[in-house]
């Protein structure tokens, strides 16, 4: 139960939303879209917003589309949406792979995949896919448009590049041939908050993305694993000299949930089984995608 | 009339027609249906009050002072309590609780106001306005530093606390029970012993995360008439506490009722009396008015029994051909804050610390330390789970020790029958041979395996598991039978549908002797006004105890039918017998009487007047064989448990070396159900009891921080399987070795299926990659860093 009172607004337009968002600044305003995150943190005194704005009124946030090879993913795209759009299916089927890890099927029928890295947390699913991918965030604010290129987007534990009066719209995703992969340590095989999590994209001629998520205060992309993967085929010495990177590249915590030294093993048995699926992938004879790496 | 002692233990399956047979569950449709009633559905109307409750954020502290002004003056607050409104003790076993704290609170979460409001927002927005001022004091969270002589006292006056006689505590320390068990001579046998080993085994606390948590609703109407209706295994247990606890109030028995509808879960969490006391005690206060107290799932977790922590100290000693010849287990119990249940727990581990074998030589010390955590209490395997983990993984360490098979080992020594037990009694019949060979068979024990998959090995593992109920040794069940005018039954019991098919198997038990098919037979949820006692149920013994109580009903009810039978026709008792709901004769085949025709109306005789009426009936259980009063300083002596059920259970299982996770490829679980009155339901029992074990090896993981807060009172972090998660395929195993003095020679299965679950996964495991782990549970992040560590 929710026990503090707030406000409650639904704008229909996304003027009327940044028109809110100026007027009620700050900390005590908070936007919910497929609240799985807000309603969780509402309820257990996490947070105390004196009013809350519904933007799942504001039309053409849903949108899924490709714009030459751009993939469109409107900010009210759940992960569900993902798991079942055929032409994220056709042209990104490394989002349906991290997509289909979420939580259960209750939550990602309402999580929004821009939610998830609004809130930001270290393990957020979506963040070391978008990053391994060439991504953009688009936001409407008082001043208009803007958006920010992924890489910029994380500056901090759940913190974000997003100021106090602006909405994300839509993502975009530039595309090219790629083989992908997410590879997500859980507990157990049900829904589980990633304890370390790898994504990678590989581009032809031997073009590498790595990122990790769960092993730093955000999500984060690993530019020297990249630089000595660069360029070279993938084989047993390659994968062993990045593999040995790892533990310098990654900052991750022991809690309650897993300890640093397991995370970093993992992440290195992950990067290793991730690069061998995503070029096997790129290649067109790797593991299905949604495929169980480890 | 005589009541003959029924005992058909010897009856052969093929002259019985519904024990032994697979009958549907006779609240299954209601339940898939949704249609079944849980507490939290009952409809109170607009009169409904909801309580809220102040908690406390300290391990231990002392309750400096209280200021409830804000809150009695919040909107909709109708009473504000604390503990001032009720000092009274309670207890199950040992009356170390207050209804809400008194002067000090002993772990964190611990009940210490109550708010009672109009709706149950106002009720939490008013307990944030309560302030109680704490004067901190340092938590004692580890049972062998609470066991230290300079340990400071979580209950100073424990010396005075009203316990049951056959607890130990030890004044001014912190023990509230020492069971001990001396036979034999340990300290010869482990010097003659060809080989002995020695080592510690680590069990945390667990929860039982049943779906629905805890729940009550409680009124106090003008006539003076306290109800409880509670989501409860305990609805006589409950309504003797509350009218105990309450007294001073003036109530007495016949006061208080409690009534209990189906419940989503118990798994011993709901046995005995935990937060329902605040809801019957705060209904005192607002009387003709109904309150609720309904637990959120964290205070599922840490205000309602919590299994007991268990530090293991092992040491048993063999000779080389195999024979063990000493066991001494020292266990240090994380009982927690209050152990009113707990402590029983500890000395059911103590009384059968040796697990399922003939041991000559014991020195068994079962300790029942207090510690500032939630209280410890029953879950299903009693004490048993927890020891059996490191006792069953000492067994594969010693048998590879000394050069010998782990299931040669272990059927060398199995218990059997006539075998003394650590008590001086004598062990029951059991099957627990052919368990073992029967597991070993269908795991193909001795066959290795190997996998395709170069990132993974596969393991095999066996472990052994007994269990006894655990209970007062004149722990009772009783039932009422009453027929119909169509020859239908129903019986009342108070015994409690938990999930396991208890109201099915006491259907299947009446309508054996009675020959009244299932069918037409309904068996209610409890009601302590109409429904007659039952101690509880927990200790896997309704089955056993409810079920003779019924079963003789339904005997006293056979020969009130003969009886009336014979007043008009003359036929004498003993040539009648039951047939499809007939009486017939043996010595004139012609004589056919449906029950239906005179079960409420009796039979005209010639002269037109009327022989019988209404067929009623009622039976009752207690064991006449037991007793608890032993020496406490051997533990010999007593006969405190009325018997042991046994089994087996062997795992196949296929690791991940780099990533240490598990998958249960296949696993096999034999237990000696004595007789299965409904195999369908015994297999449901294994596969619940084994995959509730596996989560808490595989899976579970209790977290405390340094102050004794519990971190992780929630799914996010505290992991129970999902579908995802199970076996790939499980073998469930019935044996049959009659229970002499069992309803149709069964005896419990409830508890036993889980018990071996972790070690047989730790056997496995070590099986697989040669790494053992000795503390539970056994995760893929324990595995990979152990087996990472043995390869550097």
């Amino acid at each position: 139960m929710i026990a503090k009172e707030f406000d409650y607004q639904r704008p229909a337009t996304l003027e009327e939303a940044t028109a809110i968002l100026v007027a009620h600044p700050g900390e005590t305003t908070r936007i919910l879209a497929g609240g799985t995150d807000l309603v969780a943190w509402l309820r257990d005194d996490a947070v105390a917003p004196d009013l809350v704005v519904d933007i799942k009124d504001i039309p053409d946030l849903r949108d899924i589309r490709m714009e030459g090879d751009t993939l469109h993913l409107g900010s009210l795209t759940t992960f569900t949406d993902l798991i079942e759009s055929d032409i994220v299916e056709e042209h990104a089927p490394l989002l349906i792979e991290m997509a289909s890890t979420v939580a259960s099927a209750g939550i990602r029928n309402r999580a929004t995949m821009v939610g998830n890295i609004c809130s930001a947390v270290p393990s957020c699913d979506a963040g070391p896919v978008l990053l391994a991918l060439d991504t953009t965030v688009h936001l409407a604010g008082p001043g208009g448009a803007r958006s920010v290129h992924i890489d910029d987007w994380f500056v901090g534990l759940r913190q974000t590049a997003l100021t106090d009066d602006e909405v994300v719209t839509h993502v975009t995703i530039k595309l090219q041939e790629h083989g992908g992969a997410y590879v997500k340590l859980m507990r157990y095989a049900g829904e589980d908050l990633a304890q370390a999590a790898v994504g990678i994209v590989v581009y032809p001629d031997h073009d590498y993305r790595v990122a990790f998520g769960a092993v730093a205060p955000t999500p984060i992309r690993s530019a020297r694993i990249e630089e000595a993967l660069a360029g070279k085929p993938l084989d047993e010495s390659l994968i062993a000299e990045v593999v040995g990177m790892v533990p310098d590249e990654i900052s991750p915590i022991t809690d309650m949930r897993a300890t640093a030294e397991y995370r970093t093993h993992m992440c290195q048995v992950m990067l290793k089984r991730g690069l061998e699926a995503a070029v096997q992938r790129l290649a067109g004879i790797g593991p299905a995608y949604e495929t169980r790496l480890i | 009339m005589t009541t003959t002692y029924p005992f058909d233990a010897e009856s052969k399956d093929d002259e019985l027609k519904s024990v032994g047979t697979p009958a549907v569950r006779i609240d299954g449709l209601e339940k898939i249906s949704g249609a079944a009633e849980f507490v939290d559905d009952i409809d109170f109307g607009p009169g409904l009050l909801h309580a809220a409750i102040v908690e406390s954020p300290h391990a231990f502290a002392r309750i400096l002072s209280i200021d409830t002004t804000a809150a009695e003056q919040a909107k909709g607050v109708v009473k504000v309590v604390t503990g001032k409104d009720f000092p009274y003790k309670f207890g199950m076993y040992m009356e170390d609780r207050y209804i809400f704290a008194q002067d000090h609170v002993r772990f964190a979460g611990e009940q210490v106001a109550g708010v009672i409001a109009r709706s149950h927002r106002e009720a939490v927005q008013a307990a944030a306005l309560i302030e109680v001022d704490y004067e901190v004091l340092e938590p004692l969270l580890d049972p062998k530093e609470a066991f230290a002589e300079e340990a400071d006292l979580i209950h100073p006056d424990l010396g005075d606390y009203t316990h049951v006689p056959w607890f130990f505590p030890k004044a001014d320390t912190n023990i509230a029970h020492w069971r001990k068990i001396r036979k034999g001579d340990t300290e010869k046998a482990f010097a003659e012993a060809d080989f002995v080993l020695e080592d510690t085994y680590r069990v945390p606390r667990y929860a039982h995360c049943a779906i629905e948590p805890h729940v009550t609703v409680s009124k106090l109407d003008h006539a003076d008439r306290l109800t409880v209706w509670t989501a409860s295994q305990s609805p006589h247990t409950q309504r003797h506490l509350f009218a105990e606890a309450l007294a001073p109030l003036g109530f007495t028995h016949k006061d208080v009722r409690v009534i209990t509808p189906y419940i989503g879960g118990g798994f011993g969490g709901k046995a005995g009396v935990s937060m329902e006391i605040m809801g019957a005690a705060m209904a005192t206060l607002v009387k003709g008015r109904p309150v609720k107290v309904r637990w959120t799932r964290e205070q599922e977790f840490y205000n309602t029994y919590q299994r007991q922590g268990v530090i293991a100290e092992l040491k048993v000693g063999v000779m080389n051909d195999g024979t063990i010849t000493a066991v001494q287990h020292r266990l240090y119990w994380d009982a927690g804050a209050y152990v009113e249940y707990g402590a029983n727990v500890v000395n059911a581990a103590g009384l059968s610390a040796t697990g399922p074998y003939r041991v000559p030589n014991i020195t068994n010390d079962s300790l029942c330390m207090y510690t500032n955590l939630p209280p410890g209490g029953p879950y299903r395997g009693f004490g048993y789970s927890e020891f059996h983990f490191g006792l069953e993984s000492h067994m594969d360490r010693i048998a590879e020790a000394i050069g010998m098979d782990a299931v040669e080992f272990r059927r060398k020594n199995a218990i059997v029958e006539g075998d003394e037990l650590s008590y001086g009694a004598h062990m029951n019949p059991s099957g627990l041979i052919e368990a073992i060979d029967k597991t070993a068979a269908a795991i193909d024990w001795g066959v290795e395996e190997t996998s395709d998959n170069p990132d993974t090995v596969i393991g095999k593992g066996m472990a052994l598991f007994w269990k006894a109920p655990a209970m007062p040794p004149n722990a009772s069940s009783a039932s009422f039978l009453k027929f119909n005018e169509d020859g239908s039954i129903n019986i009342t019991v108070s015994g409690m549908e938990l999930g396991q098919g208890y109201l099915t198997v006491m259907a299947q038990i009446a309508s054996e002797v009675l020959t009244v098919p299932v069918d037409k037979i309904r068996v209610e949820t409890p009601d302590t006004d109409r429904n007659p006692y039952e101690w509880q149920t927990v200790a896997s013994h309704v089955t056993w105890s409810s079920g003779l109580a019924v079963q003789k009903a339904a005997i006293e009810a056979r020969e009130k039918i003969f009886d009336v039978i014979h007043q008009v026709y003359g036929y004498e008792d003993d040539s009648l017998y039951l047939e499809n709901e007939t009486v017939r004769c043996k010595t004139d085949p012609e004589f056919v009487k449906p029950l239906r025709e005179f079960v409420i109306d009796g039979i005209q005789t010639e002269e037109g007047t009327w022989r019988g009426g209404p067929i009623i009936a009622s039976g009752k259980f207690m064991p006449e064989f037991t007793n608890a009063n032993s020496d406490p300083e051997t533990g010999q002596g007593g006969h405190p448990n009325v018997h042991y059920t046994v089994g087996a259970t062997g795992v196949v299982l296929e690791i991940d070396k780099d990533t240490g996770r598990v998958w249960v490829r296949k696993a096999a679980l034999a237990v000696d159900a004595g007789r299965a009155i409904n195999p369908d339901l015994v297999k449901g029992q294994i596969v619940g009891g084994l995959v509730q074990g596996l989560a808490t090896v595989l899976y579970e993981d209790m977290r405390f921080d340094e102050g004794g807060k519990m971190m992780n009172p929630n799914f996010t972090d505290y992991k129970i399987p999902t579908a995802f998660d199970i076996p790939d395929e499980i073998i469930p195993i019935i044996v049959e070795v009659p229970q002499p003095d069992g309803p149709f020679g069964a005896r419990g299965v409830g508890e036993h299926t889980m018990i071996a679950a972790a070690p047989v996964i730790a056997n496995a495991v070590y099986n697989a990659l040669g790494t053992r782990i000795k503390s539970m549970p056994v995760t893929q992040e324990k595995i990979a860093m152990a087996f990472r560590e043995q390869q550097t």
